[in-house]
């Protein structure tokens, strides 16, 4: 009996060890709370911040938009800033859901360069200013890929069979076979999403995963040789294994940004908009960006950067790179189309 | 007796709180609409359900009961002798065989797939040895495909099918074991009419908690699986996040609770009546 009852403590055990809980602190000081992606920042750069105001920073995590929008939604959180991707800053201005900046708290808001202000999806920056940039291009190992990569057609190339990896994200990989037959990587024509889906499918014996968090290390360990990578990934591969190439496609590729925001009903707008102009300062902004590894947006920060940073293809793109690219567009209610074929193309079902 | 009903009421409301409103609130969803930014719209409609009765859908949600049965299948197949053995052995060895199967639970569900990734991967640690002895030339891609997923799966949910067995067998009656063969049966006899009989509860709840376990996770065919094959679950998650489609998403959580309670039903009538005829036959 004894042991009978010591079993059931520890499939009981088993089945509490599946759950997870997590527990937030708080404090008395003014705190200024940031809800971002892993590693969004430079450690050293927000206790500085943390020392010059005599504030409190909480930063908290989520993996992806949906979850950020979805966390947002439902009123939760209590945080005063956030940082949701382009296309997410669009939805969520939609749904009300965003405070208005006041730019007079921001006035390093004019060190942000030319191209990155007044973006398609929060046109004249009325509710977000870009904090960092990149775009989706091919990274390739030179060690296995011996051709010449300048197209997304060479992710078709029978030779990387198996070896190809694919961002786990239905508007890039579809938005990205657009792009290869000539269209907007936003398209809301069925006829061709249908074929840029039936491309892909023709692409799928050469896939190894799709996968967007741990498409780095899958990249660092020559698991895959090739495939669609964001730049500011590719900058972070890079250093991990040098054999590592990046290119943007002539056809063009996906532009991406994050943004700072402040969700509707913030407790401290204001000390979100000091953080904000605090992070565009020049030198705040180089410190920040050495580490972080994607592109500074930040027009008089260059003089700051070390010359590795400078010289990185990877971080900073050129002009002709840079006229290639799209934002991904809102699509609507044809979302759901992209979902169906998504589904299709994973399942391979019909 | 009067007494010990009101310990249930923590109980009860816990499960009032966090079961039944949440599930009432995911029945409710399922019969609503979305509009175009993906907010729930108040309103009767079955789009939710007429959705899942697409050729795709439909293939997806078979997919996901094949994977589920033959884990389970194979989860009983090496968890029984597991089970067996450990119950038949020692009382020290007993202790130490659950302590060890209970092990892996204390780390991280996501850490411990993860490492097999570290074993499994083409400069990962077996296909290293292998090419150290020589008995490969090159890295065999084990990684990223259908057999990964089926070993992550079967691997995580073995303790969950070897406890209840080891439980129904430990509580078995030995003595019934030497009448049988005091009466003269042989040893595979006494095993088919005492000892199997006796377990099928345990095999009953182990059955089941590694089946609604295999239709539930999704991070498995992600991690070990590429992401490349889908399940029911993969696409009720992405229902909720990605495409932002609530109410297919709740109707197919609906649709898939009511389909797994009635498997388990059928599960459990068949295992009944099997055991009612073994019972017959040895009478």
């Amino acid at each position: 009996m004894k042991r009978k009852s010591i079993a059931g403590l520890l499939l009981a055990g088993a089945i509490a060890a599946l759950s997870l809980t997590s527990l937030g602190g708080c404090s008395s000081k003014e705190t200024l709370h940031i809800y971002s992606w892993a590693d969004n920042f430079d450690e050293d750069v927000l206790k500085d911040f943390e020392n010059k105001y005599n504030v409190d920073i909480t930063y908290d995590n989520y993996a992806n938009n949906e979850d950020l929008l979805a966390k947002i939604k439902a009123g939760g959180g209590g945080y005063d800033l956030i940082q949701p991707s382009d296309y997410m800053v669009a939805t969520m201005i939609k749904n009300q859901l965003l405070e208005p900046l006041d730019m007079k708290n921001v006035p390093n808001f004019a060190n942000v360069q030319e191209s990155l202000k007044d973006p398609v999806y929060d046109p004249g920056n009325k509710y977000s200013i870009v904090y960092m940039s990149g775009v989706t291009g091919i990274a390739y190992n030179k060690k296995y890929v011996k051709d010449k990569i300048d197209s997304w057609e060479d992710l078709w190339n029978p030779a990387y069979k198996g070896k190809v990896l694919l961002l786990d994200d239905n508007r890039e990989v579809i938005g990205m076979a657009l792009k290869k037959q000539g269209h907007s990587n936003s398209s809301t024509n069925e006829g061709e999403i249908k074929s840029a889906v039936d491309d892909l499918k023709k692409l799928l014996p050469n896939v190894l995963a799709f996968d967007t968090d741990t498409i780095k290390q899958k990249m660092i360990q020559e698991e895959g040789w090739i495939g669609a990578v964001w730049s500011g990934d590719a900058a972070f591969i890079v250093k991990d294994n040098p054999d590592i190439e990046y290119v943007v496609p002539k056809e063009g590729s996906t532009i991406f940004s994050d943004n700072y925001a402040i969700p509707k009903g913030a407790k401290n707008k204001e000390l979100a908009e000091k953080f904000i102009n605090y992070m565009l300062d020049p030198q705040v902004s180089a410190k920040n960006y050495e580490t972080v590894g994607y592109s500074d947006p930040n027009a008089k920060a260059m003089q700051y950067h070390s010359e590795a940073y400078r010289n990185n293809h990877m971080i900073n793109l050129t002009e002709d790179e840079m006229k290639r690219t799209e934002w991904l567009g809102d699509v609507g209610s044809t979302l759901q189309v992209y979902d169906r074929f998504w589904t299709e193309l994973k399942s391979g079902r019909e | 007796m009067r007494k010990s009903k009101f310990l249930m009421i923590p109980v009860l409301l816990w499960m009032a709180l966090f079961l039944l409103i949440p599930m009432i609130i995911v029945v409710v969803i399922s019969f609503m609409n979305r509009d175009t930014l993906g907010n729930v719209v108040f309103g009767f409609s079955l789009t939710g359900y007429k959705t899942f009765f697409d050729s795709l859908y439909l293939g997806i949600y078979w997919d996901t009961l094949v994977l589920s049965v033959v884990t389970t299948v194979i989860c009983l197949l090496v968890s029984y002798p597991l089970a067996y053995y450990i119950a038949n052995a020692a009382p020290k060895i007993q202790t130490w065989g659950l302590v060890l199967i209970t092990i892996p639970f204390w780390i991280n569900f996501l850490i411990r797939t993860y490492a097999w990734v570290l074993l499994l991967r083409t400069q990962g640690i077996v296909n290293s040895l292998l090419l150290h002895f020589g008995w490969i030339q090159d890295p065999v891609q084990m990684l990223y495909t259908k057999g990964a997923v089926l070993l992550g799966m079967v691997y995580n949910f073995i303790p969950f099918m070897v406890l209840p067995i080891y439980v129904a067998l430990e509580q078995m009656d030995k003595r019934l074991l030497d009448a049988a063969s005091d009466l003269g049966a042989t040893r595979w006899k006494a095993f088919r009419h005492i000892t199997l009989p006796q377990s099928k509860s345990g095999i009953m709840t182990g059955c089941v908690l590694v089946y609604v376990s295999t239709t539930g996770m999704f991070v498995v065919t992600d991690i070990l699986g590429g992401a490349k094959s889908m399940m029911i679950s993969n696409i009720i998650q992405s229902q909720y996040l990605g495409a932002r489609n609530w109410p297919f998403g709740s109707a197919l959580s609906v649709i898939f609770v009511i389909t797994s309670l009635i498997l388990i039903l059928l599960f459990n009538r068949a295992m009944q009546s099997k055991a009612d005829r073994v019972k017959e036959g040895s009478a």
